[in-house]
């Protein structure tokens, strides 16, 4: 049952639909490097050309020399240094092209990297909520890694092996065009073997790959609640559920290897000993009736374990290829993706100064269906503080979310100083309007470097006031790093008030006009409560700032208190204008601070 | 090593067949050899034109199944391996204790789960064949050479041979470096990619595109220097094979001739001779490759056997208790500390817990509450101290018997893969929807669940869908609560959820665990305060305890908690005051 699951899956997962031309457009990357791809492909030819040229010495060598016992010095030293020469001019082309392919591959790569980041800087915020990360991680990296891996083994490998084949064919052609020509049936043969082969075996391909992620899924699932399945005594369960996985994987891989033992190696050697045999025939049968030139039966034996060589190579590779198609299916994908993030309108080109914000009948849906915000209206005068506060899923969030203009707005209209939010530019937004989120998200780096980020014009100065503005640097001046304290990944290094702390001095080393805070739920130890305060008291100060609150105590000197629920403002005013209206903000405060448990309340 | 012991025929067997394979292949170049005399000399006839090519042919059949025996013998046996091997690390994996998961991070044991046993089927499938196949053809071609037509030539031709085995050694170990060095290169713009993603609204408010790209672009030049490095080495390989073995056809052409003038040997002999020279060039590069394959194999299977080898911190006594334990719960710690921590995580702790009561325990993070239920769930165990059911030691018990009459939601509410349901029916997976609703109305998350598209179906994590963290306490709450254990534990559990469903959900607890033990810790005191009896700690010390109302009497610390978190209340009244 388990089993039949995965298979299902497979199909949804494991195949993705290959647009016709991907692989041509991945070429089209080729084109601005023609020049070093001309170079490679020089290289490649004249390395194939000596390659192909010495049986055809040695060839000489046997019918012009060793057969007639002739033995003249000067021509033989000549042909020995000839051939000794080939070699080493085939060794340096071949080092050339094969380096100059790899350069190529990656340099490619690189640029569709680029590309896709690019895309990403772009793409809309609507597009990562709907798109996990790991996800978009994996198409950045691994698939263009497998693309990589194609442009440099299979495709260099193609254009190689093809050139051989070439190569080998005219040199058959100059010793023996009949024979040549018969040898050309083995093309059809070969093309043939690789259909079947790709046929058959890139289902278990992506079989194999598709079991091998669940496994590792599996795996790491399994790792991360192991003390969960200990304690809840699943133990024996889970092994059996492991297991199965496991086998899954162990059949189709065992599976693969019988197809390619049935396919690859074996059958072309099969195919190459039956050409030894059709070679071996007609120069016997000739023999019966003519004298025949061993020099060419000798070259003609030696070009055809040369000409299978590049056939078992392009098999071996025909799953990657496919892989790689799948792969740059997915980047293209994105490339193509029509999402754009609201971009400004005009050429107005307006400053924030004074930072009054209005909020004019804005309605707002993520999904086109369901409104999150409806008929929402509000004005916030300079310098003021507005708090938001509401349930989950009342629409705070939403409510920064395209202030921030993060998302595109539709209806109704948000101007800040008069002018429409959607006529400003990016960077002007972007540099008087600062932002905290409730979970502060921290880069890897130092504490200095998480409050500059990349922006140039902060210098130290400018880190140390807003760490000492918000209280940090209490902490700061206890750690003997200071200032270059090592943050981690996520900053999982410093406690949760520490990091909402250092987001606090980010967004007020910038100076913003406009503040915009969204307030951490997570409980903090007293001290960073303090300081956290304190903080927020200071940031206010003298400039207009939107708060979402979720502990009312935090914003009772707020000069306009919003209370949202389903996407709209239900009641608004002041603290103590809201506690006398007895009605949801009211309801809130009286839970918040507990009277609920007092014993007779509810 | 267990498995190839395990595993005798099948290696054996694969030997065999790839011996037959190497020597079969032996059977071509002599035929062609002796085609190429008949030739020269003018005596090729029907018959024996006939008799060669049906040779061939033979060959063909056999060579045809010979290999497709080796391969699926020993490749496939180097599959099994890797299964088995995996098979035995998970189920190592599940006996050993969360000390064990905190000392290695799961990235890690992935990584030897997966790279390490890959590293390890590679060597038992590639590089047995490899190491067999060269020994095998080497010593079976060199011999037919040096035997069947000459060996001063044969001695003269290999000369430069033992070179590409060396050199390959040396270019084999060169590009695993580079390539480390290029993974690690690779990784890093991984986990860049991976930070600005998951920073994407940070990177946005704060306009940080420019830098962000600039580092990008870094990176995966970076990327691409490290990965030039490996491809100078990449593009060695194939030149310095040429070379070499055009030096040995060159003297092998060369001598022969000499060899063929003074009659010490014939034109066909010098044919086959080369061609036979051409079936030893893989072997040498083999050689070359088996050292590197071999070397990593090993050190990935010293890794593997190390962790095989770790031995689970939490054992059970011999001779341990079958029977549930049931009764007062009583802790004596005089100290305990986590291993490899100098501070003691708790200290002086004597507590005793009476059947069906409930238990509060209040303090801050760190200050020793979760420690207090890790000790009792067997996560850790004391050296000196006890804890008791009953009367008699946690310890006299099997850890099944233990864990069976415990239900524990963890502070990190982490759900599986699966359902909701069965999520839920994590712990007793057969068990009834009536039950399971039951539970989940306990809760109060059956609401939220009804609410989705697919209700108790939801697959958790699946794309598209994601419960808050609040959903996901109470759904973790819920599977504490299936099958009504003996003792619950509850671990800050409710911390996300909002004051009201908080006081709805702890309603239904007092009804629910009437009459059975269950031992609550929380930062808010409104989720204990109904509690028999609140213990307060403090760096790992219980400095206070008693029921609610003793507490608030003595004017200690849980009075100073409880105040400030009044404080709201009494800023309320006050602010209603000014109002009216």
């Amino acid at each position: 049952m388990a089993l039949e699951s995965f298979d299902s899956k497979e199909s949804a997962e494991g195949r993705v639909l290959v647009p016709r031309g991907t692989f041509w457009r991945l070429l089209r990357y080729l084109l601005p490097r023609w020049p070093r791809l001309a170079v490679a492909l020089g290289a490649l030819g004249a390395a194939t050309a000596a390659d192909v040229l010495q049986p055809i010495l040695v060839k000489i060598f046997l019918d012009q020399y060793l057969i007639p016992r002739h033995f003249p010095r000067g021509p033989l030293i000549e042909l020995a240094s000839a051939y000794l020469a080939l070699i080493g001019l085939m060794a340096a082309f071949t080092a050339v092209q094969l380096l100059l392919f790899e350069v190529l591959a990656l340099d490619v790569v690189q640029q569709l990297r680029v590309d896709l980041f690019d895309t990403i800087q772009r793409l809309p915020l609507a597009y990562f909520d709907r798109t996990p990360v790991g996800v978009l991680v994996s198409r950045v990296t691994n698939d263009t890694e497998a693309i990589l891996e194609m442009f440099m083994s299979v495709l260099a490998a193609f254009i190689q092996n093809a050139s051989l084949l070439v190569g080998v064919v005219v040199a058959m052609f100059a010793l023996d065009a009949r024979l040549a020509l018969a040898m050309l049936i083995l093309f059809p043969v070969f093309g043939a073997i690789m259909w079947l082969y790709q046929r058959i075996s890139s289902p278990l391909f992506y079989a194999a790959r598709h079991r091998l992620s669940l496994l590792n899924a599996k795996l790491n699932e399994s790792l991360q609640g192991m003390a969960l399945i200990q304690h809840m005594r699943q133990v024996g369960r889970w092994r059996a559920d492991f297991h199965a996985v496991n086998d899954a994987y162990r059949a189709v891989r065992y599976r693969n290897t019988q197809v390619n033992g049935v396919l690859l190696r074996p059958l072309t050697e099969v195919v190459y000993l039956f050409t030894l045999m059709g070679v071996l025939a007609y120069f016997g049968t000739r023999s019966l009736t003519a004298a025949v030139n061993v020099g060419v039966l000798y070259a003609f034996v030696s070009y055809l374990s040369r000409f299978f060589e590049p056939v078992n190579n392009i098999l071996q590779r025909l799953n990657s290829f496919q892989q790689a198609m799948v792969s740059a299916a997915r980047v293209f994908q994105i490339l193509d993706d029509p999402g754009w993030r609201p971009l400004p309108v005009g050429d107005e080109h307006p400053k924030i100064t004074a930072g009054e914000v209005r909020f004019e009948d804005v309605s707002f849906s993520y999904d086109g269906e369901h409104d999150v915000l409806r008929h929402v209206s509000f004005t916030v005068k300079p310098g003021q503080t507005v708090a938001l506060v509401g349930h989950t899923g009342s629409g705070k969030s939403t409510t920064m979310n395209v202030l921030l203009r993060f998302y595109p707005l539709e209806r109704g209209r948000i101007t800040i100083d008069g002018h429409d939010l959607r006529t400003f530019d990016e960077e002007e937004l972007r540099r008087k309007m600062a932002l905290v989120l409730q979970d502060p998200f921290l880069f890897v780096g130092d504490v200095a470097s998480n409050i500059r980020l990349g922006t140039p014009g902060i210098d130290d100065a400018a880190i140390e006031r807003a760490a000492r503005l918000v209280q940090l640097d209490r902490f700061l001046s206890r750690w003997p790093l200071g200032y270059q304290t090592p943050v981690g990944e996520r900053g999982a290094t410093l406690s949760t008030g520490q990091r909402q702390l250092i987001s606090f001095a980010r967004a007020m080393a910038r100076n913003p006009v406009i503040l915009v805070l969204d307030e951490a739920t997570a409980s903090v130890d007293t001290e960073t409560e303090e300081a956290i305060q304190e903080a927020l008291a200071k940031m206010r100060e003298g400039r207009t700032t939107l708060i979402i609150a979720h502990r009312l105590s935090t914003i009772q000197d707020a000069d306009l208190i919003l209370v949202f629920s389903h996407g709209e403002v239900v009641e608004r005013g002041t603290h103590q204008e809201l506690l006398r209206q007895r009605g949801l903000y009211y309801a809130m405060y009286r839970l918040q601070s507990g009277e609920m448990w007092a014993p007779g309340a509810s | 090593m267990w498995f190839f012991r395990q595993h005798r025929r099948r290696y054996a067997t694969g030997i065999a067949f790839l011996g037959l394979t190497s020597f079969v292949g032996l059977i071509p170049p002599a035929i062609v050899g002796m085609v190429v005399n008949r030739v020269v000399r003018h005596q090729v006839t029907p018959r024996f034109l006939m008799w060669s090519l049906s040779a061939i042919f033979v060959v063909a059949v056999f060579s045809y199944g010979f290999r497709y025996l080796w391969r699926t013998r020993l490749y496939g046996g180097a599959i099994l391996l890797g299964t088995a091997l995996r098979d035995r690390l998970f189920e190592h994996f599940t006996t050993l204790s969360p000390e064990f998961y905190h000392a290695h991070r799961i990235g890690d044991l992935m990584a030897h789960a997966t790279n390490d046993v890959q590293a390890i089927q590679e060597t038992a499938g590639d590089g047995v064949f490899m190491m067999v196949d060269a020994v095998i053809s080497g010593v079976v071609v060199i011999a037919t050479m040096a035997i069947a037509i000459s060996w001063p030539l044969t001695l003269i031709a290999l000369l430069p041979l033992p070179l590409l085995a060396l050199i390959m050694a040396y270019y084999g170990r060169l590009l695993h470096e580079r390539f480390t060095t290029a993974q690690a290169a690779f990784s890093d713009i991984n986990d860049r990619v991976q930070e600005y993603i998951s920073g994407i609204r940070v990177v946005r408010a704060f306009g940080q595109e420019a830098a962000e790209r600039e580092m990008f672009v870094q990176l995966s030049r970076e990327v691409v220097a490290k990965n030039v490095a490996v491809a100078r080495i990449d593009a060695l390989f194939d030149p310095t094979i040429t070379v070499i073995a055009g030096l040995s056809y060159f003297l092998a052409v060369a001598v022969g001739a000499v060899f063929v003038v003074h009659g010490a040997m014939t034109l066909g002999s010098l044919t086959t001779f080369t061609l036979y020279l051409g079936q030893l060039i893989w072997p040498m590069m083999a050689f070359g490759f088996v050292f590197n394959i071999v070397e990593r194999g090993s050190a990935s299977y010293d890794r593997v056997k190390h962790l095989l080898d770790t031995q689970a911190t939490v054992k059970e006594r011999p001779q341990a208790l079958e029977a549930l334990p049931a009764g007062t719960l009583t802790y004596h710690v005089p100290s305990f500390s986590y291993p490899g921590s100098a501070t003691p995580a708790l200290r002086d702790i004597r507590l005793a817990v009476r059947e069906g009561w409930t238990l509060g325990i209040v303090g801050r993070t760190g200050a020793g509450k979760t420690t207090l239920f890790r000790l009792l769930l067997r996560e850790f165990d004391l050296e000196a101290g006890d804890i008791t059911l009953g009367g008699v030691s946690i310890y006299a018990y099997r850890l099944d018997a233990l864990r069976a009459v415990i239900g524990y939601a963890p502070q990190d509410p982490f759900l599986f893969s699966l359902s909701i349901r069965d999520n839920i029916a994590f712990r007793h997976p057969d068990a009834d929807d009536e039950a399971i609703v039951r539970v989940a109305k306990l809760a109060a998350v059956h609401d939220d669940i009804v609410s989705l598209p697919k209700g108790y179906a939801t697959v958790v994590g699946e794309r598209g869908m994601t419960l808050s963290g609040g959903q996901k306490q109470r759904i973790s709450l819920a599977r504490a609560l299936l099958g009504d254990p003996p003792i619950l534990v509850l671990d800050d559990t409710l911390s996300s959820v909002d004051a009201k469903t908080e006081a709805l959900i702890v309603q239904h607890l007092r009804d629910a665990r009437r009459g059975r033990t269950t031992l609550i810790a929380s930062h808010r005191l409104s989720a204990v305060e109904h509690a028999d009896w609140i213990i307060v700690l403090e760096d790992g010390r219980l400095v206070e305890q008693g029921t609610h109302r003793d507490l608030l009497a003595q004017a200690g610390r849980y009075r100073d908690m409880y105040e400030r978190q009044q404080l709201e209340r009494l800023v309320e009244q006050g602010g209603r005051m000014d109002g009216s």
